[in-house]
């Protein structure tokens, strides 16, 4: 069995390194809580409706885009390791396995997944989506509670 | 041109599917010439195998060419195959060569006509089938042939389909056919459970090894599909009411190709006929002389000009039967080449006065119109002269040979086709009297049965006056007519007259007129008698039908004396029609014009009677069934699913979870029907 | 443990790097790459285009794969099959036979995805892109001949197939049926990978050969988890076919579907399954027929009853053919069943055939949907014969021939299915797929019935719908369909031949 000893050990790290996290940051963070702050989890934008709704799908296309790069590396670490022991050959997969995660990320890119803005693609427009929604109005500056009105008439 | 035997059919193929893909767009007369040209290709191409044929067949003067397997079902396999031997080519030939005279013939003929590309479509379908007919290599490929004819033959006849009996006599040609379709199938069933194979090749090389029932039976119900679509008794009825369809299909379908394929059939099966029962060859030439005799004295007393042709064919047909029954299959192929030519040529001559006419069939309205379309005259003469047997015209020779080997079978059936043969000149001379000589009665009422005598002698000397005049003054015959029926008590001819102006018709009809009246001449050159080597039709066919030929053993003596015998009985029959007909022996016509002979023997319309009577109370009754028990069965079985259905539609939820669960359940179920055989 | 990855640079040793017959996968590498450079060039190019470049280049892409699996079919038949990547994959007559089909069902169902896009207004090259990497899959599938690779074309597959059911993102159905596809594939997929997690514990080994040679010298004292491994492989192929009982996904996600991605999932996507179902049972398994065969037997009687008796109670016409698309898998089952040449041999013209007749059928149903894909109802069709007349005739083929009418391919297809269960011994199942046939020939005459009768009442409720349009790619798709469904009928050698001639040799019984 001591061949599975390192997958034991890695489990094992992990686990404890979660924990240590944990009560690091128990221990170490100030805890000064607002309104705010304990508002559901939305990446800083004010919740127009109730909670339950449709997030924009932009955000699990940055969740993908970020798996497709982190396949590729999980690829890449073990070649550049062997590199040499698989000579041409490896040089080849390797290169197609590349262009094909570059194929989908030009296709990503070509098709706006990084262009953070009103939804302005789809033929028919979504009815609880306004066009006036931007960035700047849909994002809070915090500390902006006071000032005058003017700002906020933007948002509605 | 070994390995061009399938551009045979594919050229009318192709033209059918050039012309209803585009047909409309090429419209009159493109639509007609394009038909024409493929069937003229077809022709050439013919001709090319012919001639390969004729010069390297080898021994068995056989060529075959199988395109790829079309059915294959186990140990059952029917190909697409095609099979040239000297009887199939010269099927061919014919075919091709009239078919691409008539298609011709009708780019004059439909002129006008609103689905003029339609027809032009079906003829070529009409070649396609026929020559799949002829030239496939099993039964199957014929019978695809067979159906399809058939199919162009209903199609055709209710070409007209807006007039209530052009539809009907489809349904009746239809129906008529269904019979002797069915005899064709059953046929073929046993076919392959006797011999194992479909193929011409096996059939005729088995045939000696095939037990005698068996043979019989196959035979018979091959003759059963024969009667069908060759109009024999009992199945005759259909020919006569298909001339509803247009003059052209008439002549194609109805007279020279496709009605003779049942006689092409027999001679093709001709070793499984020499296999079977001695009683079958004699029912069969029963059977043929017995229709050739009954349908030529229907013909004596029709009026309509394609209703005499019609029975004529028939009687034709049958003189073809009786050959095939006394063993003359050459005799048979050699009279139906010979009467293609004549019998195509006077359905289109007939066409030709009925174009000419504007439209009118009745004969009594004819008359005199030799002078107004020679060319229509002279060949319709040609070919009178061709079917009552005159020599040195073709149908002498072909009839002659086959009255010869009659006799050898027996003196009776001799003496029923002599009668025929007399019958036959008698009654068209009446046709020829009618329509081309005597006086003009263009657009005259039809005299009733009993015409008055005061009528009749009008009718006398208008005919006297006619002929004086059409001594002297050839341009002056019609008007002469006029003058003759306005003196007579006639009194309302004249308007009638105005609207009638026989013409002859186009090149485009005429040409074909004058390709076919040469060929009702000199087609009996084919098989000349009395001399061994001027016999090359019976030498082409020797191959085919070695088995089943009978041989000719009576004197030379008898076979002179029989010919002069029946030359003599035609000129006498002429001469009788011409007194009755042209001297306006009213009386004598109506003697022979028997009320019997014009119903048909009332065989029409005693089936009629029948269905209506007690066979409609049958088929009430086997309705009844239908609707009740088996319907009622079927009915109840849908009722039985629907109830289920609506029982286990509860299942179908549209929940995912309940779906997951069925695919869960069912995966458990299949483990647990699996594991229940482990052995553990 | 670093000490271990660090270890490994020391010392460089070449590794032994396969060597690859690429030419036996160039059909699959062609659609691939193909679909990949169409991904990459539409996204660049303006989306919205008037040109249907999408659909051509998809076609040229498809008969190019076909142009390169033909010769490849002669190769095989002529030098024996290809044995590619270590035995994993194996090019045979069998591959290459439903590989063309699958392409073909490509092609069709491309044709009809042009024209239900501008229709829709959805745009873009995705749909094609999703159709050849589906296809990609299948062909993978088809030439699988370790179950891990077979596990790998089903995903590809049915990943692609899952989104395709999504296409329409406006139309709630549509996404409801990919939801429920997706979440039910998966739930299926597990089955099957479980399946082979047993089949591997039994036999020690994924490769097909492997496990075929392992069960012919072997004999198990213990067999539980061998036929634990059947139930569970065939509930992944089952649910792919959709299988009674596992079906009941097929209706919802037919009727939600984009019509023409629903004719992609009848021909191309059954094409595929039954392609791995034959290779792993028929072949793989062959040795042990006797206990898989009576599961198969239970799963096809199963199937064709209901999909024959549950598509009489439909009014939707999406909804009837979706349930008879069940009924010829349970046909094609009737096939597999009989795991002999003649089986396989009926099964490979089966799906031949039923691809043209599925596809064109729903190409009908994508034209007479109308705009917004929602007009499937059996009042939709009534007097279609009056109106559009060539349509109504196209359809009238198409169900003719599911009914197993004669001078159709569906009668040969039915016949040599039957014929070889009759062969099989299985009568009651010969019997049971008639009377199935008879039951769901109700269902299609009630759609004939609907198209050629009811006219009148049609004409006095007089709903002034404008005419349908129907889009020259769909109309090539159609006569297509109508031709080869008609030509298979009156000439079925030249397939039948073919049929042949792609069945590799099953190994004999113990």
């Amino acid at each position: 069995m001591g061949q599975y000893l390192p997958v034991v050990a890695m489990l094992v790290l992990a686990v404890v390194f979660a924990i240590l996290s944990f009560a690091a940051s128990k221990l170490l963070a100030p805890r000064r809580p607002s309104a705010a702050k304990s508002s559901p989890y939305e990446c800083g934008i004010v919740p127009s409706q109730e909670p339950p709704e449709r997030f924009p799908v932009r955000f699990y296309l940055v969740a993908m885009i970020f798996i497709v790069f982190d396949i590729e590396i999980i690829f890449m670490y073990p070649y550049a390791v062997i590199y040499r022991d698989l000579g041409a050959f490896g040089l080849v997969e390797v290169l197609t396995f590349a262009i094909a995660v570059f194929a989908s990320f030009v296709y990503l890119i070509a098709n706006g997944a990084l262009d953070w803005g009103p939804a302005k693609r789809l033929g028919r427009r979504d009815p609880q989506m306004s066009a006036t929604r931007t960035t700047t109005s849909t994002v809070r500056r915090v500390g902006l509670e006071g000032r005058p009105a003017g700002d906020e008439e933007v948002a509605a | 041109m070994r390995d061009l035997i399938w551009m045979i059919p594919a050229l009318p193929l192709a033209g059918f599917a050039l012309l209803l893909a585009f047909g409309k767009r090429l419209g009159e007369p493109l639509a007609g010439w394009l038909g024409t040209a493929t069937v003229a290709g077809s022709f050439v191409v013919t001709l090319g195998v012919f001639l390969t044929l004729r010069t390297d067949g080898g021994a068995d003067h056989r060529l075959t060419q199988s395109l790829f397997t079309w059915v294959p079902a186990g140990s059952f396999k029917a190909d697409l195959g095609f099979l040239v031997d000297p009887l199939s080519i010269s099927m061919c030939l014919f075919v091709t060569g009239i078919a691409a005279l008539i298609h011709l013939y009708s780019i004059g003929y439909m002129h006008g006509d609103p689905r003029y590309h339609v027809f032009f479509t079906y003829l070529n379908l009409f070649v396609f089938s026929m020559l799949m007919l002829v030239l496939g290599d099993n039964l199957l490929v014929t019978f695809l042939g067979w159906e399809g004819v058939g199919a162009c033959s209903y199609f055709l006849i209710s070409f007209w389909f807006s007039e209530e009996a052009n539809a009907s006599a489809g349904k009746k040609a239809f129906v008529t056919n269904r019979v002797g379709d069915w005899g064709f199938m059953c046929a073929t069933f046993f076919t392959f459970s006797a011999l194992g194979t479909l193929s011409y090749t096996g059939i005729i090389d088995g045939a000696s090894a095939l037990p005698r029932s068996t043979a019989t039976v196959i035979a018979l119900l091959l003759f059963v599909g024969a009667v069908g679509k060759s109009a024999q008794l009992p199945l005759y009825v259909w020919l006569p009411d298909a001339m509803a369809g247009p003059t052209p299909v008439s002549a194609l379908f109805h007279a020279a190709t496709m009605v003779t394929a049942g006689v092409y059939l027999m001679v093709r099966i001709n070793p499984v006929l020499a296999a079977s029962a001695h009683w079958l060859p004699t029912l069969i030439a029963t059977v043929g002389a017995v229709t050739a005799l009954f349908a030529a004295t229907i013909a004596l007393a029709q009026n309509d000009i394609k209703k005499v042709l019609a029975y004529s064919t028939v009687s034709q047909l049958g003189y073809m039967f009786l050959a095939v029954g006394s063993g003359a299959y050459v005799g048979a192929i050699f009279h139906m080449i010979t009467h293609a030519f004549f019998k195509a040529l006077l359905f289109l001559g007939a066409g030709s006065v009925i174009h000419g006419m504007g439209d009118e069939q009745d004969m009594r309205r004819m008359g005199a119109l030799r002078k107004l379309m020679p060319i229509t005259a002279a060949t319709f003469i040609v070919g009178w002269l061709a079917i009552a047997g005159v020599p040195p015209f073709s149908g002498f020779f072909s009839k002659d040979e086959i009255l010869v080997y009659a006799w050898q079978k027996s003196p009776v059936l001799w003496a029923i086709g002599f009668v025929t043969a007399i019958l036959t000149a008698f009654y068209m001379a009446r046709q020829v009297y009618l329509v081309f000589f005597g006086d003009a009665r263009w657009g005259e009422p039809v005299p009733e049965a009993a015409a008055s005598p005061a009528a009749n002698e009008a009718q006398q000397s208008a005919a006297e006056v006619d002929d004086t005049t059409a001594t002297d003054a050839n341009d002056e015959a019609p008007v002469a007519a006029h003058a003759a029926s306005d003196a007579g008590a006639d009194g309302h001819g004249h308007e009638a007259h105005a609207d009638v102006h026989p013409h002859e018709s186009p090149w485009t009809m005429t040409l074909p007129l004058v390709v076919l009246a040469v060929g009702a001449i000199v087609a009996g050159a084919l098989n000349m008698p009395f001399f061994d080597r001027l016999k090359v039709l019976e030498h082409w066919l020797a191959p085919v039908v070695e088995h089943g030929q009978a041989h000719l053993t009576v004197s030379s003596g008898l076979k002179v004396g029989l010919g002069v015998v029946t030359v003599v009985g035609a000129l006498v029959a002429f001469a009788l029609a011409r007194l009755v007909y042209l001297r306006g022996r009213q009386d004598v016509a109506e003697q022979i014009e028997q009320p019997v002979f014009a119903r048909g023997w009332y065989y029409d319309s005693s089936i009629a009677a029948f269905m209506g009577g007690p066979g409609r109370r049958l088929f009430d009754a086997v309705s009844w069934f239908d609707r009740t028990i088996i319907d009622g069965a079927v009915n109840g079985v849908a009722t039985l699913v629907r109830g289920g259905g609506d029982r286990v539609r509860v299942l179908q939820s549209g929940y995912v979870r309940n779906y997951a669960l069925g695919v869960a359940f069912g995966a458990i179920v299949l483990v647990g029907l699996l594991l229940s055989r482990a052995v553990f | 443990m670093t000490s271990l990855l660090f270890a490994q640079l020391g010392t460089p040793h070449r590794i032994q790097t396969p060597s690859v017959a690429w030419s036996g996968l160039l059909p699959v590498l062609v659609l691939l790459g193909g679909a990949v450079v169409l991904m990459v060039v539409g996204a660049l190019l303006p989306r919205r285009s008037r040109h249907s470049w999408h659909l051509w280049l998809t076609l040229l892409i498809a008969a190019g794969s076909i142009g390169c699996a033909v010769p490849l079919w002669f190769r095989v038949r002529d030098h024996g099959p290809l044995s590619i990547l270590r035995d994993a994959v194996r090019v045979d007559g069998l591959a290459l036979f439903l590989g063309i089909v699958i392409v073909v069902g490509v092609m069709l169902a491309a044709l009809l995805t042009d024209g239900y896009l501008r229709r829709e207004e959805l745009e873009g090259p995705e749909p094609y892109v999703l159709l050849m990497l589906s296809a990609t899959g299948g062909l993978l599938m088809a030439s699988a001949n370790d179950l891990i690779v077979m596990f790998l074309g089903l995903e590809i597959l049915s990943l692609a197939v899952y989104v395709l059911a999504g296409l329409h993102v406006r139309r709630l159905r549509s996404g409801e049926a990919a939801m429920k596809y997706f979440v039910l594939g998966g739930f299926s997929s597990a089955f099957f990978l479980y399946g082979i997690a047993l089949a591997y514990g039994a036999t020690g080994s994924t490769n097909l050969t492997d496990i075929q040679r392992f069960l012919a010298t072997n004999t198990l004292t213990n067999n539980g988890l061998l036929l634990a491994s059947f139930a569970l492989l065939l509930v992944g192929f089952g649910f792919k076919v959709a299988a009674a009982p596992f079906h009941s996904w097929a209706p919802d996600v037919y009727e939600g579907s984009p019509s023409p991605v629903v004719s992609f999932m009848a021909s191309a996507v059954k094409a595929a399954a039954f392609a791995g179902l034959i290779r792993v049972f028929v072949y793989a398994f062959a040795l042990d027929r006797h206990d898989w065969q009576p599961i198969v037997y239970v799963v096809a009687v199963l199937t064709l009853l209901v999909g024959s008796v549950l598509a009489v109670v439909q009014t939707n016409v999406k909804r009837m053919l979706a349930y008879s698309s069940i009924n010829h898998a349970g046909f094609v089952l009737v096939g597999v069943q009989a795991a002999s040449d003649r089986g396989v041999r009926s099964a490979l013209f089966y799906l031949a055939t039923y691809t043209f007749m599925v596809a064109g059928s729903f190409g009908v149903v994508t034209i007479v949907g109308r705009r917004g894909d929602n007009r499937h109802q059996l009042d939709d069709y009534k007097g279609l014969a009056r109106t559009e007349p060539l349509l109504a005739f196209a359809f009238l083929v198409f169900l003719l021939a599911q009914a197993g009418v004669p001078f159709t391919s569906g009668l040969w297809a039915k016949f040599y299915v039957i014929g070889a269960a009759v062969e099989a011994r299985s009568f009651w199942l010969a019997l049971v797929a008639m009377l199935s046939t008879v039951i769901s020939a109700f269902l299609y005459l009630r759609i004939v019935l609907a198209m050629y009768g009811g006219a009148d009442e049609a004409d006095e409720a007089a709903p002034a719908v404008p005419r349908l349009r129907i889009p020259f790619a769909a109309r090539i798709a159609l006569v297509v369909s109508v031709v080869a469904t008609i030509g298979f009928g009156l000439v079925p050698g030249p397939l039948t031949h073919a049929s042949k001639t792609a069945v590799p040799k099953i190994a004999a019984g113990k």
